[in-house]
């Protein structure tokens, strides 16, 4: 237990090393400047690799080669994933155009769709690094707080039914997710060329008013969600906003706290965990609810152990009770009760839909998010050829969704010929003809640059799900969606917690799995095995789906089934 | 060997039988046999044995000390072993603390009294920092261990299924070079703590109970071994040293358009003492493949015996081992255009002017003109006449890229393959394809060495150095700086780099960047010409970086530079523009302020 490791009993920077980086880094600078001009190497200062996730990029090298190249006694090899923010992953034709030549020009050919609506580029090299920001500064979208210990990416529902409640929400977590940028200049200095401007006081309160110079203990995850849809996965996050509808009016917000996936392996005082329903605010009490649950996190969250960072332990450890009592302290109001709601999936629902106001919407299946121009499909090419039409007809827009998956959105009913024709041309009518498991997968980038992967991920798990499809038409399950989501790492980043198979990587080969979570998100799965094979994988899943297909009832999805009947042992 | 010197059956003290003993032990035959030689001639002479030769030894030798060895990836590795480190030296003993990623694994060989940390990962492999040393105790080149003793503390995790079994695997592999060990293998699940205090209380106590008394016998005898340094060079030119392979390693990267390569020769018992600055010369034979083409294009009988340099040799060996196949001379072109009855290769070369010949030799190899210009009639090409139409094979030469006080009994080369950019696709330089491509580790290659006085170390060793080098002209410098280290001198180093690309050419990329985290090294300034669009070279490091120039040369430095001769040039021309900048000269002072620094032996090159 760890409860006084905070601001209330430490001082700024003490803690675990990164508190050390944090303060010295005169508000996220660092040596970052002087590390791009190093020659010498293809990486950044070693205190640097920290800083730079608030800039929105991670160092990372590419291990496919780490052997050959530690041998040929050259450094790893470098490169750089840097993560656009796209508030509600909303993207216009223009910044898509400007982003797929980023891609092309500085990355390695492919933008990637996080599983928090954004883009990822990989492969970015350091001298490259300053002109890829500007670039993507030249869309007109920028990286500031992509990653680091701050509020990140907000998060929307990509497709509810009405037109105008989407906007109001999209609207609403844009607006939490700018009150809550970093306020420091450093990003505009370092990649953007300006001028430091002197005369500040250099405090907290006017520098960074909310987060203060060691921000917070670790990430901070925002997310709305419009019922019934839960494709954001709001338990996952750290503080979630479901909005509470009245005739087509967003009224309030339930406000749900605590969630996040992150694990460590071995580590019992790890886990994840769903959010707590906490109460109930008005739209106008929203950024001061936000604010305020950042601000208790900052001086709760533990300081010294980062593994045990997360707002949910803060709650968990302290309880809600707490949480309530210390919020009315400092917001001077109390959250009100929480309104009833309910979810029914969390998954995306592809293909064509029309919405209130009558225009059309294609949600395009992205296989774990790459698109990227490989044999068969031409995603960025196909892409791009979208782009270019939405922009002669002068309407629609782009929507990332919280799968992975892309919405072609709000274009007329006239132009839905010419869309499907430049998708099919592509490659991109992947909706059509996946079998459902596959519609319903999700998979982190892994191998070969994330640094923390242990397994294998985006790489693998389409040739998994090809093998696990082979068993559900052997039980006649063929047509039964399933979640399933793969992390090369216990850290969770395609939040494989709360799908109804997950597996999560241990080793090379080597998996753990987990299943029973509810389709719906709303509870968690439990891992019912350690360290499988593949075979040992599919063994395990063929005694299940027999016994599903057998026993299950009347739509009843495979996690709920498994939960209820005990068919395999869950703690 | 020799019966055991007594105080009573010798004039010497305890001390110094003690220090003889130490000094003689190992010796082989031809050692002590030159040693007594050495001994008396020195009587004879009226001398005695010089000081010099007997250097005073450090004062816990690394037989004396318990080593603390860790690979984890985790970094719990790390930490145990420095616990054990630390509870060592409370103790009492002499410890030393290593990462195995930044120790040579050939390091073992010195070493008595070790303590391994080992973690597992994956499925039951090592960590990164381990591989090398898997590999090497598990190749060829393992080395018998047998005064060795040790122990593991195996760090893994219960829920894989090779539970610490990179642990298991090390602890074998010392064992199967007849290493002992002197407390069990403590095995730890992902809650590590209680047994690795426990493990490293049982080090300790090892420690205190056989090198506390050893290292207490040390510093008694703190001047103690003998250490014999040779004479005269026995392995010349004439008489070269048979040097085993013990690696070659290429240090390009995937995407490089270079081949560069590392290879590591074992010098063991050649008595071969070179310095920091030093070439080795390499005698290579001509490739088997070239040799066959020659012989088939000209149609001669490859077994047939011809007179070479007063022996005898097949036509096949003195094309591969004595005459040179891949560098052309006038007099060859002349000579076989006569031979070969060929009166228009004659025509064409002698109405080249000087410079089209100097271009014609130059990128042409002799089996060239053979496929040009074949020989002509029925006659068969008089084989006997090769022997004075081709020029006698010379060796090569390259600058050593070890510190011998580093790496011991080897030397190290760093070796461009040299493709010849001109008419043949592939045509290749004899040594680098020998050295890079055919040679293997356990071959045999004959090297002796040459002596290089004029590109070594200042001896005020805290002077400056300015090092600049282009492709493999940084070998040098890598024995300059593994010597620095080995010394403990700390000047300031500035090293000025350049090769195609940083990704894939910046040569022992690893070192350089650890030297300069530990402050051996003071500034890297890499010149990596198609990292942009502009064409950048070491030369144009040098001009933009002048004020730097002008202060470090104030403070004494000397300028090295190495590499391609027009490289040489052109940064020469940049240090004159600097010292013309910085100290406002014109280009007639800035000439003579050079011609001062040279005058100084400030400025040495090592050129070709």
């Amino acid at each position: 237990m760890s409860n006084a490791n905070n601001l209330t009993t430490l001082k700024h920077g003490e803690g675990s090393p990164v508190e050390g980086i944090k303060l010295r880094s005169d508000y996220l600078r660092g040596t970052l400047t002087e590390g791009l001009a190093d020659s010498a190497t293809g990486a950044l200062a070693e205190d640097d690799t920290q800083l730079s996730k608030f800039h929105g990029f991670y160092q990372q090298d590419n291990r496919d080669f780490r052997d050959e190249r530690r041998r040929q006694m050259l450094e790893p090899d470098y490169q750089f994933m840097i993560r656009a923010r796209l508030p509600g992953g909303i993207c216009s034709p223009a910044q898509w155009l400007g982003l797929d030549q980023v891609a092309r020009t500085y990355a390695n050919g492919s933008l990637r769709i996080t599983t928090r609506q954004s883009f990822q580029f990989h492969g970015v090299i350091k001298r490259e690094l300053k002109a890829t920001i500007r670039a993507i500064n030249d869309s007109m979208l920028d990286t500031v707080s992509a990653c680091g210990d701050v509020n990140r990416n907000v998060m929307a529902t990509a497709l509810p039914e009405s037109s105008s409640l989407h906007r109001r929400v999209c609207a609403d977590a844009a607006a939490v997710g700018e009150h809550l940028l970093p306020r420091t200049t450093a990003y505009h200095e370092i990649w953007l060329g300006r001028e430091r401007v002197a005369g500040t006081s250099g405090q907290d309160e006017e520098v960074e008013p909310i987060y203060g110079r060691t921000y917070l203990p670790r990430k901070f995850k925002i997310a709305f969600a419009i019922p019934p849809r839960n494709d954001v996965d709001v338990y996952a996050h750290d503080l979630g906003f479901v909005a509470h509808v009245e005739d087509d009016e967003v009224v309030g917000y339930n406000v749900t706290v605590g969630g996040g996936m992150g694990v460590t392996h071995g580590d019992p005082e790890t886990y994840p965990r769903l959010a707590d329903v906490v109460g109930y605010c008005t739209p106008g009490q929203l950024i001061e609810t936000a604010e305020t649950i950042v601000g208790i996190q900052r001086d709760f969250g533990d300081r010294v152990e980062r593994k045990h960072a997360r707002l949910k332990y803060t709650l968990a450890e302290r309880g809600v009770e707490w949480l309530l009592e210390e919020f009315k302290s400092r917001a001077g109001f109390s959250l009100a009760e929480p309104r009833p709601f309910s979810f029914t999936h969390t998954g995306d629902l592809l293909g064509w839909q029309r919405t209130d106001d009558g225009l059309w919407h294609l949600a395009l299946f992205i296989e774990n998010g790459r698109v990227a121009d490989v044999e068969s499909i031409s995603g960025l090419a196909g892409m791009r050829a979208v782009a270019h039409l939405l922009e002669e007809k002068g309407r629609g827009e782009f929507r990332l969704t919280p799968n992975q998956n892309v919405i072609i959105s709000a274009v007329e009913e006239g132009d839905r010929e010419a869309i499907d024709a430049v998708v099919a041309e592509h490659g991109l009518d992947g909706w059509r003809q996946s079998s459902p498991l596959r519609l319903n997968s999700m998979a982190c980038v892994g191998f070969p640059t994330c640094g923390l992967a242990m397994a294998e991920s985006e790489r693998y798990l389409p040739d998994l799900v090809t093998r696990i499809d082979a068993l559900l038409e052997k039980h006649g399950l063929s047509d039964q969606p399933i979640t399933i989501r793969m992390t090369g790492c216990p850290n969770g980043c395609a939040r494989p917690y709360l799908a109804e198979i997950g597996l999560v990587g241990k080793g090379p080969g080597l998996y753990n799995l987990h299943v029973g979570a509810a389709f719906d998100g709303s509870r968690l799965n439990a891992m019912v095995r350690e360290s499988l094979h593949e075979q040992d994988v599919l063994d395990v899943l063929d005694g299940l789906f027999a016994d599903y297909a057998g026993s299950r009832r009347d739509g009843e999805a495979f996690g709920n089934y498994l939960h209820r009947t005990g068919a395999m042992e869950l703690p | 060997m020799f019966q055991a010197l007594r105080t009573d059956n010798s004039p010497f003290t305890e001390l110094q039988i003690q220090q003889l003993q130490q000094g003689l032990t190992g010796l082989d035959a031809t050692q002590s046999a030159w040693l007594s030689g050495f001994i008396a001639g020195r009587l004879a002479s009226g001398g005695s044995v010089p000081e010099a030769v007997v250097q005073p030894a450090a004062v816990a030798t690394p037989a004396e000390t318990l080593h603390v060895l860790y690979a984890s990836q985790t970094g719990n590795g790390e930490v145990v072993a420095e616990e054990l480190a630390e509870r060592a030296r409370q103790a009492g003993f002499a410890v030393e603390l290593q990462s195995m990623g930044s120790t040579r694994p050939a390091a073992i060989k010195k070493i008595r009294h070790a303590a391994f940390v080992i973690s597992t990962h994956g499925e039951g492999d090592p960590p990164d920092d381990a591989v090398e040393w898997f590999e090497y105790l598990s190749g060829s080149r393992a080395p018998a261990l047998k005064d060795l003793k040790f122990s593991v503390l195996a760090l893994g995790d219960r829920s894989y299924s090779e539970f610490c079994a990179a642990g298991v695997d090390f602890e074998k592999l010392l064992t199967d070079q007849g290493a002992a060990t002197f407390s069990t293998r403590t095995d730890c699940d992902v809650d590590y703590e209680a047994l690795a205090t426990e493990w490293s209380g049982s080090v300790v106590e090892y420690g205190r109970e056989h090198l506390a008394t050893e290292s207490g016998a040390a510093s008694t005898a703190a001047v103690g071994r003998l250490s014999v340094v040779p004479q005269a060079p026995r392995w010349t030119r004439a008489n070269p040293f048979a040097a085993t392979v013990e690696r070659v390693q290429k240090i390009t990267g995937l995407e490089s358009s270079k081949h560069v390569y590392h290879l590591e020769l074992s010098l063991e018992d050649a008595g071969l003492d070179y310095e920091p600055g030093d070439s080795l010369g390499v005698w290579a034979p001509n490739d088997h493949d070239l040799v066959a083409r020659v012989i088939d294009r000209l149609g001669v009988d490859a077994d047939e015996s011809v007179e070479v340099d007063a022996h005898r040799h097949s036509v096949h060996e003195l094309l591969t081992r004595h005459r040179e196949l891949t560098r052309l001379s006038a007099d060859t072109v002349t000579g076989y255009a006569e031979r070969a009855g060929r009166d228009d290769l004659a025509a064409a070369f002698e109405g080249l002017d000087d410079a089209g010949r100097r271009d014609f030799i130059e990128q042409r190899q002799f089996i060239d003109l053979v496929e040009a210009y074949p020989p002509a009639g029925t006659d068969r090409f008089d084989a006997a006449g090769l022997a004075t139409l081709l020029r006698p094979l010379a060796p090569r030469s390259y600058s050593i890229a070890s510190s011998g006080a580093a790496v011991g009994e080897e030397v190290h080369l760093t070796v461009a393959t040299l493709f010849s950019d001109a008419i043949g696709s592939e045509r290749k330089g004899v040594a680098s394809h020998y050295l890079n491509h055919h040679v293997k580790p356990g071959d045999e290659v004959p090297v002796f060495l040459e002596p290089n006085r004029r590109f070594r170390l200042p001896e005020d060793r805290s002077l400056p150095l300015i090092l600049v080098a282009a492709g493999t002209g940084i070998a040098p410098y890598r024995a300059f700086l593994q010597q620095l280290e080995e010394e403990g001198a700390n000047p300031d180093v500035w090293l000025v780099f350049g090769n195609p690309h940083l990704r894939t050419d910046f040569l022992y990329q690893r070192e350089w960047l650890e030297w300069r985290k530990r402050g051996l090294v003071t500034r890297i300034d890499g010149a990596f010409s198609r990292d942009q669009e502009e064409k950048r070279y070491v030369q144009h490091v040098v001009r933009d970086e002048a004020v730097r120039v002008n202060e470090w040369l104030d403070r004494g430095a000397h300028l090295y530079l190495c590499g391609g001769l027009s490289m040489g040039k052109a940064v020469e021309q940049s240090v004159q523009q600097a010292l013309a900048l910085g100290q406002g000269l014109s280009d007639e002072g800035a000439a003579e302020a050079f011609a001062e620094l040279r005058r100084q032996g400030r400025l040495l090159k090592d050129l070709y």
